[in-house]
């Protein structure tokens, strides 16, 4: 396993390394380009102000593997270094291991609500939390942590989830009790870690080639999701439970899981399953890197080829978000299912396509990529759909929808 | 015979069989000597029963009840009765470290040193079957001990020698005189069946000695149960096994062994005494004369209802013991004459034993709270458990209200309606309503508070938890915990700024740092409004960071500190460089300057707090190893730091000895370790607790001098042990009283540094600082094992590697000694007394105590963990190489440290090179000598330590 592991992890590296690409900022205007307004449709908000942030403005590396926001600061895990934004001043300020942070790669971020402490998931390092300026490091050495590649971090009361390749840890900050969950205390067919979230009462781990487990904290008693088409990565009867075991993240909302995977995307209500796919939604590639839920209906998809949005989910209306490789231009698609409402052009939106991460910061949201971080402002956020005027696409945008697999649907026409 | 194995047994039995059938993982569980009796007490089984009925060991238990075993128990800081006391009952009793489910019904702790004991616990090998096959006996867990296991228990304790005055135990002899040979021939009779209960249906029955001990064990009963088993009644069955018995009876006619005769029986067994309505499946001949031969039998009195009303006792059967009952077996017995009254004496058992004579009652007042009206002053004493009111204006004490254990520091709400006490012992808060002056309420808090203060609403109070390196966030309306902050390590004592923004919080113990490097300590910063750390400032090459004060100005604030030199040889304390003391100057902005208060000839040893005046003048700091107090004049101070070049501030200052003369204006004597210190609001007046004196001292701060003691009315009467805490206290023994033996081990406990002791060049055979806790029977002393007693450990050895003057005379020694020995041993935070293990705890038992690896080779003896670490100190006092050598230390082999609360005393091993439990295991055993440890899997070793950390 350990050796999978290794090469997995330089595969997505190299992947990582091929994707990156010089230059984020197209110094365009940042006017929308858009077709005049047809008549109202309900459609969903759009994010339409869109800041990167990169080396050149402070952060220490380009490669974003993790976001928190916490109140007027925001935390970024990169490749080689912690960020940390002062929203009030427009500051960055980082730590590397020089600076005392115990190990480079920072992939998880969380943090303590009530106590204020970050608590970091370094990939290769274990785990740190970082409070008043003064980081505290737990590895496989020096604690009970079961594996020092750590995935993502989760805090859970006073507990500390970390999910990592060999397993899962929960940390009771008060006792210092470490238990570990593989499989031998736990359904967990393999024990490869990728996600881990925590919200009312449970945990859920999305782990690869084991589906998501969720852990009830009262009970301390686990429950499977496993995929019923087994680790065919074809998906044989719709909707009949996850759709894939290789899972990457999970987030649980409103009494509803969100599950992303390398093979679809996938919502949970308790009782109906539903499995998104690019050819059938807005999705712009079935390979989820993680997922953030909103709401019981809205959660954003970080892939590899932008960052999705299922905005409304009972009308299956989409927002997708990329940039232009060639022009480094943003652009938003609303979609249903794959037919498109509108595509709005804007001077900028993600820094990279290959998304790693997404937070929401009360209406704004944050995006981590392998080429910066984005910062989206949601002034005049809504949830779900609202009547608006809609902008359709210039018949180029057109064309570019229908090559990224999009259906373009043609403006209804006015009335009398 | 059949009806005296219970029915548990039958079950156990059965329960095991099965289980060997099945070949199922079996768990191995103390069934009792009486089940063992069942075949081991015939004449051809050499009556082996009787003789363990008869020794020593089946009344280890019983001997805990002797005043001799308290005296111990005192001595050896063990805070509870002896025989409550796993300390104790870990050489005492069988199975004291087992959980209850691993003891069956027949097994009774009260037995004492019975034969699990030695040969473990026998469920899985007591079937005939299995014992008759040595192998597979052992294979089932049967233990064949040889001497040396005996040492477990019976090494030189210096606590027993110190009450029994007894030479050591004479090991071969001992091995001779508990020798149990089968006897391979002679009779295999067994005792004549128990008359039968059913032919006297409805007469009360006889119900054992076991069910009347369940309430006549304790104190509160005079400990009947352990009179009765050290007296002469409870082996009168045994005795019929002895040669004498045998004589006896041969000339009474008797023609079986006397063991299976009526006619001895009769009056060597209740049973056989008078049949009454037969017994009950608890009663067991074996007992000998037991209770109910005396009073009767007891299946229709035992209710504790029918108990506690003598009428409806008597009416139940209840016997009052008469000279009739005793002479119907003593009369003539033997041809012995009977004195009843000097029998009656001999085994008398009343209700209330005799009252000890009470030890002084000191009050060891430690810190102190004004009430916000400045009128009264409340303060903590850990000694009484108490914290006296006195008042102000009159100097006098006023109340003296109980707290938890070990009171230590104490703060009020803003409004003054209520006051806040840490309870270090009790890992707890007290509530005090101020003004019904009563406790309301406990606050379960982290372990080992101290430090206590509110924010300036009063709607947060921090408690810091000094032994869990955290701070409690109390929610004062609710009186709940809400959340705890992570601090440094050691957190000690708090102070709010003047704008009520920050809190600094002071850490006793540096941070952990890389091996070999100085100290780092920390003063954390709490934002009082988000109830978050804001930061954390560095002390550098400080330790012990105690007292805290904020300037009015709210610029900085003063630290008590000491400067620990422990990177270099303890012998450069001649130039006055191993302890220094002195002040930290914690600015607003994090910087921090150090400034000395020692000067050249007379150092300032344990600064232990620090106050200042209301116009920000003068700060006055404690010196409890000199007893005095320092003023400080703090412009003269601020104007020096002014003046100086970075260079001088960051390395000058901080070790310069004659700098404290410019800005310390005058020294003021206190009585005995003076530790908090307070100045009330208007700045004519400050209060200094003295802790070994019992008293405050009263000083006039126009005058800068002492003007008034103010008696806490603690005892009079100076023990041998309360002049060693004196003597632990005080630096009057170091060269220029540089240090006392508190400053390395403040109250007690570490300072968690590794010291360079002895002059065989910078950095060579350093050794990690151990606590004093609970040691006194852990000998020899020295990670290298070479001081075999205290008095060897702190007598000349003191002199020649730490305090550099004349050694400790012989009257001082004892005394110091004989208070180390008292340091008592918190209670166990990860298994409270009595508490079943945790699943992983129990799961890291069987790690301890495995014999083979995952992989199923057998791991040998000597290099299993519960052969050098077994209960009940969990050390064997034997030096061993566990392959922890560095180069830079001479000995490869070290002292096996015992392993009682040791979560709480990182680093670890000799030279304090692994910060954490794990470490000790997963970087420095890289070839299991210290067990066998490699193959475990991660959460094995997680279980390991979760166990550990019960001991």
């Amino acid at each position: 396993m350990k050796h999978l592991t290794s090469n997995v992890i330089i595969l997505i590296l190299l992947s990582l390394s091929s994707f990156c690409r010089a230059g984020d900022s197209t110094g365009a205007s940042p006017a929308l380009l858009s077709v005049p307004a047809p008549a109202a449709q309900k459609l969903p908000y759009v994010y339409t102000e869109w800041r990167h942030f990169t080396t050149e403005d402070g952060l220490p590396n380009d490669h974003i593997f993790a976001v928190k926001a916490d109140s007027q600061r925001v935390w970024v895990g990169t490749e080689n270094g912690l960020a940390c934004i002062d929203k009030t001043t427009g500051k960055i300020r980082s730590w590397q291991e020089k600076d005392g942070l115990p190990w480079r790669v920072v992939s998880a971020l969380d943090v303590n609500a009530k106590t204020g402490e970050l608590w970091l998931g370094l990939f290769g390092g274990g785990l740190a939390r970082f409070t008043g300026g003064r980081f505290d490091h737990w590895h496989q050495l020096n604690s009970g942590l079961v594996n020092d590649v750590v995935y993502g971090v989760a805090i859970e009361n006073d507990n500390v989830w970390a999910a990592t390749t060999a397993g899962a840890s929960r940390y009771n900050t008060v006792t210092g009790e470490w238990t570990i969950y593989t499989e031998k205390n736990a359904p967990m067919e393999e024990i490869w870690n990728y996600g881990v979230s925590y919200n009312d009462g449970k945990v859920y781990l999305g782990i690869w080639g084991s589906g998501v487990l969720e852990f009830d904290v009262a009970t301390e008693s686990w429950k499977d999701y496993l995929d019923p088409d087994g680790e065919m990565e074809i998906d044989l009867y719709r909707d009949d439970g996850i759709v894939h075991v290789i899972t990457t993240g999970v987030s649980f909302v409103e009494d509803v899981l969100w599950v992303s995977s390398y093979f679809g995307m996938c919502r949970y209500d308790g009782r109906h399953w539903r499995g998104f796919y690019a050819h059938e939604t807005g999705l712009p590639s079935d390979f989820g890197n993680a997922v953030k839920a909103r709401s019981a209906t809205e959660a954003w998809f970080a892939t590899d080829k932008g960052i999705s949005v299922l905005a409304d989910f009972s009308s299956d209306t989409w927002v997708t978000y990329t940039m232009d490789p060639n022009t480094h231009r943003g652009k938003a698609v609303v979609s249903q299912g794959k037919k498109v409402l509108e595509i709005v052009d804007m001077p900028r939106a993600i820094p990279h396509n290959y998304a790693l991460w997404t937070e929401f910061d009360g209406n704004d949201v944050w995006v981590g990529t392998s080429k910066g971080l984005a910062n989206a402002a949601g002034i005049g956020y809504y949830k779900g759909l609202k009547s608006r005027a809609r902008h359709a696409a210039t018949g180029r945008e057109a064309k570019a929808a229908k090559s990224d697999g999009h259906e373009t649907q043609e403006p209804p026409k006015r009335s009398g | 015979m059949k009806c005296i194995i219970s029915i548990s047994f039958s079950i156990t039995f059965c329960i095991s069989v099965s289980l060997a059938h099945e070949g199922a993982d079996k768990h191995h569980v103390y069934v009792g000597a009486r089940v063992c009796a069942t075949c081991h007490q015939t004449e051809n089984m050499g009556h082996q029963f009787s003789k363990w009925l008869a020794s020593k060991h089946a009344g280890a238990y019983a001997v805990l009840a002797n005043p001799e075993a308290r005296k111990i128990a005192d001595l050896s800081g063990i805070p509870r009765e002896p025989q409550e006391a796993p300390m104790c009952l870990g050489c005492h009793a069988t199975g004291a470290h087992a959980e209850d489910w691993e003891k069956d019904s027949t097994f009774h702790v009260e037995d004492g040193v019975q034969c699990e004991k030695c040969h473990g616990p026998g469920s899985e090998y007591m079937d005939a079957a299995v014992m008759t096959d040595r192998d597979a006996a052992v294979k089932a867990g049967l233990m064949i001990p040889k001497m040396p296991d005996c040492l477990g228990c019976h090494q030189v304790k210096g606590s027993h020698v110190a009450v029994h005055k007894l030479p050591m135990l004479d090991m071969e002899k001992a091995w001779r005189d508990i020798a149990h040979p089968t006897a391979g021939s002679g009779s295999h009779e067994t005792m004549p069946p128990i008359p039968d209960s059913a032919a006297k249906s409805g007469k009360p029955q006889y119900v054992g000695v076991y069910v009347c001990s369940a309430c006549h064990r304790g104190p509160e009963f005079g400990y009947q149960f352990s009179k009765w088993r050290m007296s002469r009644h409870a082996v009168a069955y045994a005795a019929l096994t002895t040669p004498e018995a045998y004589e006896i009876a041969k000339k009474q006619g008797v023609k079986t062994s006397p063991q299976a005769s009526e006619a001895c029986l009769k009056c060597h067994t209740t049973v056989f005494t008078n049949p009454a309505g037969g017994a009950l499946d608890s009663y067991s001949p074996y007992e000998g004369v037991g209770c109910e031969a005396c009073h009767g039998a007891g299946s229709n009195y035992i209710p504790q209802a029918i108990m506690t009303d003598p009428r409806a006792a008597e009416a139940s059967g209840l016997r009052q013991v008469t000279r009739q009952t005793c002479l119907q077996c003593h009369e003539n017995a033997h041809g012995k004459t009977f004195d009843f009254d000097k029998a009656l004496a001999t085994i008398s058992h009343p209700t209330t034993p005799a009252k000890a004579a009470e030890a002084p009652l000191y009050k060891t007042p430690l810190n102190m709270a004004l009430s916000p009206n400045a009128e009264e002053l409340y303060v903590a004493c850990e000694a009484s458990h108490t914290v006296i009111v006195v008042d102000v204006r009159n100097r006098r004490i006023i109340a003296e209200i109980q707290a938890g254990h070990h009171p230590t520091d104490v703060t009020f709400s803003p409004d003054g309606a209520t006051a806040y006490v840490s309870n270090r012992l009790d890992d707890s808060v007290s509530v005090i309503d101020v003004p019904s002056r009563k406790v309301v309420q406990t606050i379960p808090v982290g372990d080992e508070p101290h430090g206590v203060l509110t924010d300036a609403s009063g709607r947060r109070l921090y408690v810091l938890n000094t032994s869990a390196d955290s701070i409690s966030v109390i929610d004062t309306t609710t009186l709940k915990e809400i959340k705890r902050l992570s601090a440094s390590r050691s957190p000690w004592s708090l102070s709010r700024s003047p704008d009520n923004s920050l809190i600094y919080v002071t850490n006793n113990l540096s941070r952990f740092v890389e091996f070999r490097t100085p100290s780092m300590s920390e003063i954390t910063v709490i934002d009082a409004e988000r109830t978050a750390v804001d930061s954390r400032f560095v002390v550098r090459a400080a330790n012990l960071l105690q007292g805290v004060d904020w300037h009015p100005s709210g610029d900085f604030a003063l630290v008590t500190l000491n400067r620990t030199k422990n990177l270099v040889p303890m012998t450069r304390l001649l130039q006055g460089w191993t302890i220094t003391n002195g002040l930290a100057i914690v600015w607003r902005d994090g910087r921090v300057d150090q400034v000395l208060l020692d000067e050249p000839n007379m150092c300032f040893p344990d600064p232990a707090d620090v106050a200042i005046t209301p116009d920000g003048r003068l700060a006055l700091v404690t010196s409890s190893g000199s007893d005095r107090v320092a003023v400080v004049d703090i412009p003269k101070l601020l104007s020096i730091l002014q003046a100086a070049s970075e260079e001088e501030r960051l390395n000058v200052l901080p070790n310069h000895l004659g700098k404290p003369t410019e800005f310390v204006i005058t020294h003021i004597p206190t009585k005995n370790s003076p530790r908090g210190v307070l100045i009330t609001p208007d700045g004519k007046t400050a209060f200094v607790a003295n802790a070994l004196d019992d008293s405050l001292t009263v000083i006039d701060l126009n005058a800068l001098e002492a003007i008034a003691t103010i008696d806490l009315e603690g005892s009079k009467t100076i023990t041998n042990v309360r002049y060693g805490e004196l003597l632990f206290h005080s630096g009057d023994d170091t060269y220029n009283r540089q240090f006392s033996c508190h400053s390395c081990h403040p109250d007690g406990h570490i300072d968690g540094l590794t010291y360079d002791i002895q002059p065989d060049g910078i950095g060579f055979s350093p050794v990690d600082n151990r606590t004093l806790r609970g040691i006194l029977d852990t000998a020899p002393f020295k990670w290298e094992g070479t001081n075999p007693s205290l008095q060897r450990q702190c007598g000349p050895r003191l002199a020649v590697f730490f305090s550099r003057i004349q050694p400790f005379t012989p009257e001082e020694l004892a005394a110091l000694d004989n208070y180390i020995c008292t340091i008592p041993r918190p209670p166990n935070r990860y298994r409270p007394l009595g508490a079943e293990l945790t699943e992983a705890q129990r799961r890291g038992k069987k790690m301890f105590e495995r014999t083979t690896a995952n992989d199923g080779r057998i791991i040998e003896k000597g290099n299993r963990c519960v052969t050098c670490h077994f209960p009940p100190l969990y050390t064997d006092r034997l030096r061993h190489n566990i392959g922890t050598k560095l180069w830079l230390d001479e000995e490869s082999e070290f002292d096996t440290p015992h392993l009682n609360n040791i979560y709480d005393s990182a680093p670890y091993l000799h030279n304090g090179i692994a910060q954490t439990l794990e470490e000790i295991w997963t970087r420095y055993n890289p070839d299991d000598q210290h067990g066998v440890t490699n193959d475990m899997t991660k959460d094995q070793l997680n279980d390991l330590i979760e166990y550990i950390k019960t001991l």
